[in-house]
C-alpha cells in the first residue's frame, strides 16, 4: 500500500468537514473524489498533501507515518495541483516546469543532467513542446494546465494529488489531460489521487473512486458499483425525474 | 544560460559608470583631502546604500506578491526615521554621541515597528492599491511626529537633522561607510542564499510549499532582511523614496528575467548607479544649494511606479 488513511479527521481550525476518511491506493492507480461543491474533497486532498493540518486520524505513506518525512522527502514524493492560480512574471513554460526539480537541485537551484532530462521527459510527455519556450502567462488555460502537470511530473514522485484539474477545460482538453495521466500510471506505476466534478469520465478512468457527502465518506469501492443512477441521485441530491432527463445517458 | 549571462553582462556594463564617476571627481577637485574625506565617502555611501534601498525594495515587493511595495511606500523608512530622530535628539540632549551600529540598530527597530504594523493591516485587507494607501499614511503619521519633534529640539544638532530627515546622502564619513558595508555586505551574502527559495515563492505560497520551502522561515528572513537594508539607509541617509520600489522593475524590465540569482546582484548594481546618478544631480543641479536626494529619486522614480500600474491594469491580476 503506498497511502493510506486510517479515520482521518480533516477540517478547518480545529473545525471538522469530514470524519473517518478511510481511503488507499497502491502504486499505478487512479483513486477519484466526487461529491458536491464544498463537500470537502478539497479538504482531504489539502490534509493529505500537508497544506492543512489534520485534526485527527493516521496518514500512512509506505507504512510510515506521513509526519516522520521531512520536507524535502515529502516534495520528492508528492506532487500536488490545486486550483489556485499560478502567477508568473517574465518566466517560459519550460522554466515553470524546471522548478519541480526544487527538491533535487543544488543550493542556488542549479539545474544538473538528470534534471534536465526530466524536465525533457515531461515536457514531451504532455506534449507541450510546441510552447514551451512561450511565456507561462500568455498562453491559454488548457496549456497552462498542461505545463503545471509537466512540473507536477518532473518532480517525479510517487504519487500525483490534484484537485479538480479538469474544471475549467474543454472537452478536447479534458481528454487530453486525462490520457495523460492514464499514461502516467500505465508506464511510471504512479499513483494519482484526484478530485474532480466530470463523473462520466471519472467513472472510466478510476480504479477506486470516494463519495463524499454531509461530511462523511458515503461510498468507497470500485466505479461500477458507486456509478448508479440511485447513488449520483442521492449524492448530488437530484431528483430522479431530471436525473434521467438530463443524465440519463452518461451513466447507468 | 543565455539569461545569466546577460544578467551577467548588464551587471558588468554596470561598474563602468561607477569608474567614471570616480574617476570624474579626480579630476575635478583639485584638493585631496576634500576628495577623499568628503566625496569618495559620499559616492561610497550612495553606492551601498542604493544598493541596499532597491534590494530592500525587491525582497518586499516578493514578501507581498505586490509589485507596488517598496520601503518608503510602505512608511518603513519613515517608521525608521521616526526612531532614529528620537534617538538622535535623546543622545544630542544628553551630550553623548551614537555610534553607526547603534543608529542601524534604531532604525531597524522602528522598521520593524512599522512592518509588523503594515504586515497586521495587510492580513485584513488583500487589496494591493489599498496595502499602499495605508503604507502611505503610516509614513505620513511618522513623518508628522518626527517634524514635530525636529521643530521642537532646539539644539545646534538641528541643522543636521533637518537635513537628514530630507533624505541626503551629505555628511557621510569613512567611519560610517565602513560599519554600512560590513552590514550590507552581510545582508547581502544571507540574500544570495535565499535565492532559490525566493525563485519559487514567487509563484505562490502554497506551490513553493508543496516543492519543500520552509514558507514561514522564508517569508521571516525576507522581513528581517528588507527590513535592515533600509534601517541601514534610514540611519545614515533618511528616507531615501522610491529608489526601492522603482529600481527592481528597472532592472526587471531590462534583464526580462524574475530569476533571483540574477536580480539580486542586478539590483544592487542598479540601485547603486541609481542612487549615485541621483545624488550627483542633487549635488551639482542648483550648487552650492543642495536638492534633497528624495526629490531627485523621486522625479526618476515615480513616472517609473506609474508605468508599472499601468501595465498591471492591462494585464491580468
Amino acid at each position: 500500500m503506498l497511502l493510506q488513511t486510517d479515520n482521518l479527521t480533516v477540517g478547518y481550525d480545529g473545525q471538522a468537514v469530514i470524519e473517518a476518511v478511510c481511503l488507499h491506493i497502491r502504486k499505478g492507480e487512479i483513486v477519484t473524489l466526487i461529491g458536491a461543491n464544498g463537500s470537502g474533497k478539497s479538504t482531504i486532498l489539502k490534509t493529505i498533501a500537508g497544506t492543512l493540518e489534520k485534526i485527527s486520524g493516521r496518514i500512512l505513506f509506505m507504512e510510515k507515518n506521513l509526519e516522520d518525512f521531512s520536507r524535502k522527502e515529502k516534495a520528492e514524493k508528492f506532487s500536488v495541483m490545486f486550483t489556485e492560480k499560478v502567477h508568473t512574471e517574465l518566466m517560459s513554460c519550460q522554466e515553470v516546469v524546471e522548478t519541480g526539480r526544487y527538491p533535487y537541485t543544488d543550493y542556488f537551484g542549479r539545474l544538473s543532467q538528470t534534471d534536465r532530462q526530466a524536465v525533457e521527459e515531461a515536457i514531451q510527455l504532455v506534449d507541450i513542446e510546441d510552447f514551451a519556450d512561450k511565456d507561462f502567462s500568455q498562453i491559454s488555460d488548457g496549456q497552462r494546465q498542461r505545463v503545471l502537470l509537466a512540473k507536477a511530473i518532473c518532480q517525479q514522485p510517487e504519487i500525483l494529488i490534484l484537485d479538480e484539474p479538469t474544471s475549467y477545460l474543454d472537452i478536447h482538453h479534458k481528454i487530453r489531460f486525462l490520457e495523460i495521466l492514464r499514461k502516467l500510471v500505465a508506464e511510471k506505476q504512479m499513483a494519482v489521487l484526484i478530485s474532480m466534478h466530470e463523473l462520466d469520465f471519472a467513472e472510466k478512468i478510476s480504479d477506486y473512486t470516494v463519495a463524499v457527502k454531509d461530511g462523511k465518506v458515503v461510498h468507497y469501492g470500485k466505479p461500477d458499483t458507486i456509478f448508479t443512477a440511485e447513488n449520483i441521485c442521492d449524492l448530488f441530491s437530484i431528483p430522479k425525474d431530471l436525473y434521467h432527463q438530463y443524465l440519463g445517458k452518461m451513466t447507468k | 544560460m543565455v539569461m545569466v549571462f546577460t544578467g551577467n553582462l548588464i551587471t558588468g556594463s554596470a561598474d563602468i559608470p561607477l569608474g567614471e564617476i570616480l574617476f570624474g571627481k579626480a579630476y575635478n577637485e583639485t584638493i585631496y583631502t576634500i576628495l577623499l574625506r568628503i566625496r569618495l565617502p559620499r559616492v561610497l555611501g550612495a553606492c551601498i546604500l542604493g544598493g541596499a534601498l532597491a534590494l530592500s525594495g525587491y525582497l518586499l515587493q516578493t514578501f507581498f506578491h505586490n509589485p507596488i511595495a517598496g520601503p518608503f511606500i510602505l512608511g518603513i523608512s519613515s517608521g525608521a526615521k521616526l526612531i532614529v530622530a528620537v534617538v538622535m535628539i535623546v543622545s544630542a540632549n544628553m551630550l553623548f554621541s551614537v555610534s553607526g551600529l547603534f543608529m542601524i540598530v534604531s532604525a531597524f527597530f522602528g522598521s520593524m515597528v512599522t512592518l509588523v504594523l503594515v504586515l497586521i493591516i495587510s492580513r485584513k485587507v488583500r487589496n494591493t492599491a489599498l496595502l499602499v494607501v495605508v503604507g502611505v499614511m503610516i509614513g505620513y503619521i511618522c513623518s508628522a511626529v518626527t517634524e514635530f519633534m525636529v521643530t521642537f529640539a532646539d539644539d545646534s544638532d538641528i541643522v543636521n537633522l533637518r537635513n537628514w530627515s530630507m533624505g541626503s546622502f551629505s555628511g557621510m564619513t569613512m567611519e560610517n561607510v565602513g560599519v554600512m558595508s560590513a552590514v550590507v555586505f552581510l545582508c547581502l551574502v544571507m540574500t544570495f542564499l535565499l535565492a532559490k527559495p525566493i525563485s519559487v515563492y514567487q509563484l505562490g505560497e502554497s506551490y513553493a510549499f508543496h516543492l519543500g520551502v520552509n514558507v514561514k522561515a522564508l517569508r521571516v528572513w525576507l522581513i528581517v532582511l528588507s527590513g535592515m537594508f533600509s534601517a541601514c539607509v534610514t540611519a545614515f541617509a533618511g528616507p531615501v523614496s522610491f529608489v526601492g520600489i522603482a529600481v527592481p522593475h528597472i532592472i526587471r524590465a531590462i534583464c526580462r528575467t524574475t530569476k533571483p540569482l540574477v536580480l539580486i546582484p542586478a539590483c544592487f548594481m542598479g540601485g547603486s548607479i541609481f542612487c549615485m546618478v541621483c545624488d550627483m544631480i542633487a549635488r551639482t543641479v542648483f550648487s552650492p544649494t543642495e536638492l534633497s536626494i528624495s526629490t531627485v529619486t523621486a522625479i526618476f522614480g515615480s513616472p517609473v511606479v506609474i508605468a508599472v500600474m499601468l501595465r498591471k491594469k492591462k494585464g491580468q491580476f
